[in-house]
C-alpha cells in the first residue's frame, strides 16, 4: 500500500514535470500579454509533427528531432502573435482568443493533411529497461524529463533576474505603461516572450511525444487543456506558482487514477479546479486584485 | 430540398439556439467556455424523456429548458462573480466535468423488446421520438425555425427595451450599473439561467435531429465554437450569432471548394475578420448605423 502510494507519487511527479513545462509557457504568454493563447498546445502540435515528419521520412537522430520540435512550435508561434495578437494588443482579449481558437483549426487539418493517419511512432528517450529499487520502478526517460525541467526552470530563473531582458519583462509583466515609460519597448517584449514561450512549449511537447513513444491530432487539444489547468491549479500568474500547478496535476491524475480509476482521473482534476475556483481562495485571484485578468 | 440540404438547414437552426447562449452572456460582460454542458444537458434529459417514458417532445423540451436553466443557475452562482478568464475556466471546468458524467451515466430500460437509454460512452441511441410520430423532415426543420422566430422576436424586443439596456450596461461597467440601482449580481444569474434554458432548448432539437448522441458532442470543442459563433457574426444584435453559424455550417459544410484545406481557410479567413472586425461582422456601429438610417427613410 505504502509502496502503491509512493510509486504513483514518482509517475505523478514524472507527468507533472512536463505539465509545468506547459503551464510555465501558459503563463509567460497571459503574463506580459493577458490574454489566452488557445493555439499554444496546437502550435506544440505543429513542432511536434515537423519532427514526426523529419522521423519518418529521414530516420533523423533524437537532438534533430528536438531541434525541429522547438523550432516548428516557435515558428508558430510567431505566425499565431502576428495574426492574432498582435492586432488585439490594446483592444479585445476575447477576439484575441477567438483568433487563436480559429488558428487552432487550421494546425489541426494542416497536421492530418501532412499526416494523415491517427496514431504515429516517435522514437523514445530510452529503450532500456526501467531502474529498480526496494520494489519501485523508474522510467529512465522520466528522469530525462525531471532532469530537463528543472534546467529550464533554472535558467528561465536566470534569464529573467539576471539580464536585462528579463529586467523589462518582469517590470512589463508588474506594469505596462511603466515600463514603456522607462524607456522599455513593449511590443518587443511581446514578441520575444512569445517566441520564448512557444519554444518551451516546444521542448515540453517534444518530452512528451517522447516519453509516450507517439503522436496524435489529439495533442494540441491535450496541451491546451493541460497548460490551462495546470496554470490555473498553480493560482494563474506567477511562474513559481506554475511549476507547482503542473506537479500538482501530475500527482493529483496519479493518485486518483490508483484509487479510483482511469475514468474518475480527469474529473477529479477538474472538480477540484471548480471547487478552488468557487471558494475563490485569496492565493488564486491574488494576480486580479492588481490588474484585471481579462 | 434534398436531405443534404434540409440537415444542413436544420443543423443551423439548432447550433444557433447554442450561439444565442453563448451570446447572451457575451453581452452580459462575461466570456463562458461551458454553455455546451447545458445543450448536453438539455440533449440527454429531453432524450430520456421521449425515449424512455414516452413523454410528448414539447413537454419534454419544457422540462429539459427548466433543468438547463436549473444547472445554469447551479454553475453560475459561486462563478459568476469571477472576472475574465476565471470564470472562463470555471465553466470550462464544469462543462468538463458534465462531459465525464454523461460518460459515467448508465441508464437503460427495456423498451419494447430492446435496451434504450444512455450508456456512457457508447452513447444514446434511439431517441426516435419524431419518426415515431410522422414528423418529417421538413417539419422538423419549420419547427427549429419556427421555435428560433419566437426566440428572436423576444431578444429583439428585450434589446430595444431597458432590459437590453440594462443587459448591455451590466456587461460594458457593471460598477456603473450597480451605483444606478442594478444587482448586477441577481441580473447576471438570471441571464446565465436563461442562456442555459436556451442551450439545452438546442439540445433536445439536437437529440432528436440526430437520433443519437454521445459525450464528446458536447466537449470543450463545441463550447469554444458557440464563443466564435456569437463574435464573428456579432455582438450588435441577436442575428448576430446566427450570421455565425450560418457561416461556418453554411459556407463550411455546403461549399465543397476548398476540399480538405477548408479549416485552414476558414480559420485564417475568421482571425483576419477579427483582426479588421473585433466585435464581428455585425457589430454595435453597424447595427446603430443601420437602425438610425432606417429610421430617416
Amino acid at each position: 500500500m505504502l509502496l502503491d502510494l509512493l510509486q504513483n507519487t514518482i509517475d505523478g511527479i514524472a507527468a507533472g514535470a512536463s505539465y509545468a513545462l506547459l503551464a510555465v509557457g501558459f503563463t509567460l504568454i497571459f503574463g506580459v500579454l493577458r490574454r489566452v493563447n488557445l493555439s499554444y498546445g496546437p502550435a506544440i502540435m505543429f513542432g511536434c509533427y515537423a519532427a514526426t515528419w523529419l522521423h519518418l521520412n529521414f530516420q533523423s537522430g533524437l537532438m534533430v528531432l528536438g531541434l525541429a520540435a522547438v523550432a516548428g512550435a516557435v515558428l508558430a508561434g510567431a505566425y499565431v502573435e502576428r495574426l492574432c495578437f498582435a492586432p488585439h494588443r490594446a483592444g479585445s482579449a476575447i477576439a484575441a482568443m477567438v483568433a487563436s481558437f480559429a488558428l487552432w483549426m487550421q494546425f489541426e487539418e494542416l497536421a492530418t493533411l501532412v499526416l494523415p493517419r491517427h496514431v504515429y511512432p516517435f522514437p523514445t528517450l530510452h529503450e532500456g529497461p526501467p531502474l529498480e529499487f526496494f520494489g519501485l520502478t523508474l522510467r529512465i526517460d522520466a528522469i530525462a524529463v525531471l532532469g530537463a525541467a528543472a534546467l529550464i526552470c533554472a535558467l528561465l530563473h536566470g534569464l529573467l533576474h539576471r539580464t536585462r531582458f528579463g529586467l523589462a519583462v518582469r517590470a512589463t509583466i508588474e506594469n505596462p505603461v511603466a515600463a514603456s515609460l522607462a524607456g522599455i519597448d513593449p511590443a518587443r517584449v511581446f514578441v520575444l516572450v512569445f517566441a520564448l514561450a512557444s519554444a518551451i512549449g516546444g521542448i515540453a511537447g517534444f518530452l512528451i511525444v517522447a516519453t509516450h513513444g507517439q503522436v496524435t491530432p489529439m495533442l494540441g487539444m491535450w496541451s491546451t487543456l493541460k497548460g490551462l489547468l495546470a496554470m490555473m491549479l498553480g493560482g494563474l500568474g506567477s511562474l513559481p506558482g506554475a511549476i507547482v500547478g503542473g506537479l500538482a496535476l501530475g500527482l493529483i491524475e496519479a493518485h486518483s487514477q490508483w484509487f479510483l480509476g482511469p475514468q474518475l482521473r480527469d474529473l477529479v482534476a477538474y472538480l477540484l479546479l471548480f471547487a478552488l475556483l468557487a471558494a475563490n481562495p485569496a492565493w488564486m485571484t491574488r494576480w486580479t486584485t492588481s490588474r484585471s485578468a481579462s | 430540398m434534398d436531405d443534404f440540404t434540409l440537415g444542413l438547414l436544420t443543423n443551423i437552426g439548432l447550433f444557433s439556439f447554442l450561439a444565442l447562449s453563448a451570446y447572451l452572456l457575451l453581452l452580459a460582460g462575461e466570456m463562458s467556455f461551458g454553455q455546451q454542458a447545458f445543450f448536453g444537458v438539455g440533449a440527454y434529459a429531453g432524450g430520456v424523456l421521449t425515449a424512455l417514458y414516452g413523454v410528448p417532445l414539447p413537454l419534454a423540451a419544457l422540462a429539459a429548458m427548466g433543468l438547463g436553466a436549473l444547472a445554469a443557475f447551479l454553475v453560475g452562482l459561486p462563478t459568476l462573480r469571477l472576472k475574465g478568464l476565471y470564470f472562463a475556466m470555471a465553466t470550462l471546468a464544469a462543462a468538463e466535468i458534465a462531459r465525464l458524467l454523461f460518460e459515467l451515466l448508465h441508464f437503460q430500460r427495456d423498451i419494447d423488446g430492446e435496451l434504450a437509454g444512455p450508456d456512457g460512452t457508447q452513447g444514446f441511441r434511439g431517441i426516435r421520438w419524431i419518426f415515431e410520430h410522422g414528423i418529417e423532415a421538413l417539419d422538423f426543420l419549420l419547427l427549429t425555425y419556427g421555435l428560433l422566430a419566437l426566440v428572436l422576436a423576444a431578444l429583439l424586443l428585450a434589446e430595444r427595451s431597458r432590459l437590453g439596456a440594462t443587459l448591455r450596461s451590466v456587461g460594458e461597467d457593471p460598477e456603473l450599473a450597480a451605483a444606478l440601482g442594478v444587482d448586477v449580481d441577481r441580473f447576471k444569474l438570471g441571464v446565465a439561467a436563461t442562456a442555459g434554458a436556451l442551450a439545452a432548448l438546442g439540445g433536445v432539437l439536437f437529440a432528436h435531429h440526430n437520433t443519437f448522441i454521445e459525450p464528446r458532442n458536447f466537449d470543450i470543442m463545441l463550447g469554444v465554437h458557440s464563443l466564435a459563433y456569437a463574435l464573428i457574426g456579432g455582438l450588435g444584435t441577436a442575428l448576430g450569432p446566427l450570421l455565425g453559424v450560418a457561416l461556418d455550417l453554411g459556407l463550411l459544410e455546403g461549399s465543397r471548394i476548398f476540399g480538405g484545406t477548408r479549416m485552414i481557410v476558414f480559420g485564417g479567413l475568421v482571425a483576419l475578420l477579427l483582426a479588421v472586425r473585433p466585435r464581428g461582422l455585425l457589430d454595435e456601429k453597424l447595427v446603430h448605423r443601420i437602425a438610425s438610417r432606417a429610421l430617416q427613410r
